[in-house]
C-alpha cells in the first residue's frame, strides 16, 4: 500500500501499480515459479520464463536487480533468492530502469532493501507515483559509475537513450558479463518497441562492444553470447530499410493485414525462423515504419547522444 | 532540384517522397478552409493579405500540393505563417517545402524537438508559444491555441475558433476508430486533457487525419478510448495473454463490439490498440508525458 493510501481506499489486498479498476486484479496475487542458475562467480540469474534478471551472493547479503512484474511474481522471486542463500537477506536492490514489469513492486519483494537507480530512472518513478513501486534511496547520474556492495563489485553503465528512462546496463569485467534489459533479446521480440528510442538506439547499444565480455543476460527468456548480440542488432538495423521500402511501397502502418503480408512477402525469406518472428515482425515493421513518417518521438528520441566507445 | 528527404535515407524514396497528390479543400466559413489528402487533414485561415496555414502535410510532394491548394483557393494571399500542431514528420516535416519564408510558429516543446530532430526540410519554429493558452493575431486574423496537456507527440497545440464553433486537433481524437498502434500517445492524461476542450463552445471537430466530426463524436472517440484503456486493463488482470495480437483482438473487441462496433475501422485496429494501450498498464506509462503531473525529461537539455 503506497505511503497516504488507506486499506478502505483500495478493493485489492495487493499493489495495484497504475491499474484503475475496481475489485480484484487476479493477476497482481498470481504465484508463479521463479527457475535461478548460477552465471558466473557470484553471479545468479532468474526468470519466470519470460522475465529475467540477476541477482549476486554478497558476503552477508544478497544484491538483487529489479522485482518482477506484479506483486506475486516479486514474492516469488524473494523466495527464490532465499532458497539460494537462506541466511542471506536481500538489503540491496538495484533497479535496470523505471517500467512496472520489471521495477515496479519493491515493497513486495524487499520492502528494507536499499533501492540504487539511475536519476533518470528515478525522476519518473517518483512522479509516476505507481502503487508497490518503490523511489531509490540512493541515484547516480552520468554514464558510469562503480558499485561495491558487501564483496559484490560491479559497474553500472547508462549508455543513453535505448528504452525507458535511465535504462542501465551491470556491467562485471571480471567475469566478462553484461546485464541490460529490454534492448536485446533473442528473436525478432519486442512486439511494436514500446518506449524504444529507436534513432540512436543501434549506435547507443554497440558502444558496449568496446568492452570485454562474452555473456549478455537480458530482460527476457535467455542468456546470448556477443556473436548473437551482434546478430540481433544487425535485424534492428536491417529494419530501418525494410520500413522505408514499406512506406515508398504504400504499406499502412496501421493496417494489421498489409503489415502481415508486406513482412511475409518481405522479412520472411530471411527472418521467418527467428524466435517469435510470427508474433512480432509486422508489429515490429510497424514501428519502424514510425520513426520515418514522424520521426523520432520526443526529446530522448531525438537528443544527440555520445556515442564514442565506453 | 535538391529534395528535402526528412528522415528518410534511401534513394529510392524520392518518387514517394515528390508525389503530389490531389487535395480536398472544403471551406467551414469565409475564412476558414479544411484539407486533406485523403489521409491527413488540416486548416488554413485566410487573412488581410496573407494565409495562415497550420502543418504542412508530410512529404516536400505533399507540401507542395498544399501550397497549390490554398493559392488555387486564395489567389493573391502568400503564406505568412505556420502553425505547428506538434512535431511529427508527417503532419509538420516540410515547411521549407509549403512557404520557406514564413514566419513558423510553435508550442516550446515542439519546437524543442524539431530542433533537436534536424529532419531536412522540417524548419525550426520562429516564434515560441510557451502555456496552455495563447492568443495571437497575424494579419488580422486572431488565433486561440490551447495546449492543455499532453496528448499525443510533442507540444501539441489545438486551434479553437470561436466564431465558427471549430475546434482542430491533430492525431487526438478520431472521428473513427483507426487509431492503430497509436504512435506517441501519452495515455495517462490523454482522455481528462482531451475531455478539458469541452468546456469551450464549438460544435465541429477537425481532426488531423480522416474526415471531420461533431461534438457527439469527439465525446464518444474520448469514451472509446477510455472504454478501451478499461478493458485492456481487465485483459491483464484476467491473464489474457497481452503480447499477443488475435487474444487482445479477441478479448478488447469482443468487450466493445457492441457499444463501437460501428466505427468505422473498429474490427481491422482495435486489436492493434488493445496491444498498445494494455502495455500501458503493464509497464506504467512512458517517460514524464505519462505521470500524474505531466512533464518531459531533458526538455532543459534543449534551448530555443
Amino acid at each position: 500500500m503506497s505511503e497516504g493510501t488507506t486499506s478502505a481506499e483500495k478493493s485489492c489486498a495487493e499493489h495495484l501499480g497504475i491499474f484503475t479498476l475496481k475489485g480484484d486484479i487476479p493477476i497482481q496475487g498470481a504465484y508463479r515459479d521463479i527457475c535461478y542458475q548460477p552465471l558466473r562467480a557470484n553471479i545468479w540469474t532468474a526468470s519466470e520464463g519470460i522475465y529475467r534478471t540477476i541477482f549476486l551472493e554478497g558476503k552477508k547479503s544478497v544484491v538483487a536487480f529489479d522485482t518482477f512484474g506484479t506483486p506475486g511474481t516479486a514474492r516469488a522471486y524473494a523466495w527464490a533468492m532465499n532458497r539460494v542463500f537462506p541466511k542471506k537477506p536481500v538489503e540491496h536492490l538495484v533497479y535496470s530502469h523505471e517500467h512496472l514489469d520489471h521495477t515496479g513492486y519493491a515493497f513486495d519483494l524487499a520492502p528494507n532493501a536499499k533501492v540504487i537507480a539511475h536519476d533518470l530512472a528515478n525522476r519518473v518513478i517518483v512522479a509516476r507515483e505507481s502503487d508497490g513501486q518503490k523511489a531509490a534511496d540512493q541515484t547516480w547520474s552520468g554514464e558510469r559509475q562503480e558499485f561495491n556492495i558487501d564483496g559484490c563489485t560491479f559497474e553500472m553503465i547508462y549508455p543513453g537513450p535505448t528504452h525507458g528512462d535511465g535504462n542501465v546496463a551491470a556491467y562485471f569485467p571480471q567475469h566478462k558479463t553484461l546485464f541490460m534489459v529490454d534492448t536485446v533479446a533473442d528473436g525478432v521480440g519486442y512486439t511494436t518497441l514500446m518506449d524504444w528510442h529507436l534513432t540512436h538506439y543501434i549506435p547507443v547499444m554497440k558502444r558496449f562492444l568496446s568492452l570485454d565480455w562474452d555473456l549478455f543476460v537480458p530482460g527476457h527468456f535467455w542468456m546470448l553470447t556477443r556473436e548473437r548480440f551482434i546478430q540481433i542488432l544487425d535485424y534492428w538495423q536491417s529494419l530501418k530499410d525494410f520500413a522505408q521500402e514499406a512506406i515508398i511501397a504504400g504499406v499502412d502502418p496501421h493496417d494489421w493485414n498489409d503489415l502481415n503480408r508486406y513482412t511475409d512477402e518481405h522479412l520472411g525469406p530471411v527472418y521467418r525462423n527467428e524466435f517469435r518472428y510470427y508474433e512480432y515482425a509486422a508489429m515490429n515493421l510497424s514501428r519502424y515504419m514510425q520513426e520515418y513518417l514522424s520521426g523520432g518521438w520526443g526529446i530522448e528520441g531525438n537528443l544527440k547522444p555520445n556515442l564514442s566507445p565506453l | 532540384m535538391s529534395l528535402n528527404r526528412g528522415k528518410f535515407t534511401l534513394e529510392k524514396a524520392r518518387a514517394y517522397l515528390e508525389h503530389e497528390p490531389a487535395m480536398q479543400v472544403e471551406a467551414l466559413s469565409d475564412r476558414l478552409f479544411t484539407v486533406t489528402d485523403g489521409h491527413c487533414r488540416s486548416i488554413f485561415v485566410s487573412g488581410l493579405k496573407s494565409v495562415v496555414a497550420f502543418d504542412t502535410f508530410g512529404t516536400p510532394g505533399r507540401a507542395r500540393a498544399y501550397r497549390n491548394a490554398i493559392e488555387t483557393r486564395l489567389p493573391g494571399k502568400p503564406i505568412s505563417a505556420i502553425i505547428y500542431s506538434h512535431d511529427h514528420l508527417d503532419h509538420t516535416g516540410f515547411a521549407a517545402d509549403l512557404a520557406p519564408k514564413a514566419e513558423i510558429i510553435a508550442d516550446e516543446l515542439c519546437a524543442k524537438v524539431v530542433k533537436a530532430r534536424g529532419a531536412e526540410g522540417q524548419t525550426v519554429p520562429t516564434r515560441i508559444l510557451r502555456g496552455q493558452r495563447n492568443e495571437i493575431t497575424i494579419d488580422d486574423i486572431s488565433l486561440v491555441l490551447l495546449n492543455p496537456g499532453p496528448t499525443h507527440g510533442s507540444g501539441n497545440l489545438a486551434a479553437y475558433f470561436e466564431k465558427e464553433r471549430v475546434l482542430f486537433s491533430s492525431d487526438t481524437i478520431l472521428g473513427n476508430a483507426k487509431y492503430g498502434f497509436m504512435p506517441d500517445y501519452h495515455f495517462r492524461n490523454f482522455v481528462p486533457t482531451m475531455r478539458s476542450f469541452l468546456e469551450l463552445d464549438w460544435d465541429i471537430f477537425i481532426p488531423g487525419r480522416f474526415g471531420l466530426t461533431n461534438r457527439d463524436g469527439f465525446i464518444r472517440g474520448c469514451d472509446f478510448i477510455e472504454a478501451t484503456m478499461t478493458e485492456c486493463q481487465r485483459a491483464f488482470a484476467n491473464f489474457v495473454p497481452i503480447w499477443l495480437y488475435e487474444p487482445m483482438k479477441g478479448f478488447v473487441g469482443g468487450a466493445l463490439s457492441e457499444r463501437f462496433g460501428d466505427l468505422e475501422g473498429f474490427d481491422g485496429h482495435i486489436g492493434q490498440m488493445a496491444i498498445r494501450i494494455v502495455h500501458h498498464y503493464l509497464m506504467g506509462g512512458w517517460g514524464l508525458e505519462d505521470t500524474p503531473s505531466g512533464g518531459v525529461l531533458l526538455a532543459d537539455e534543449i534551448k530555443v
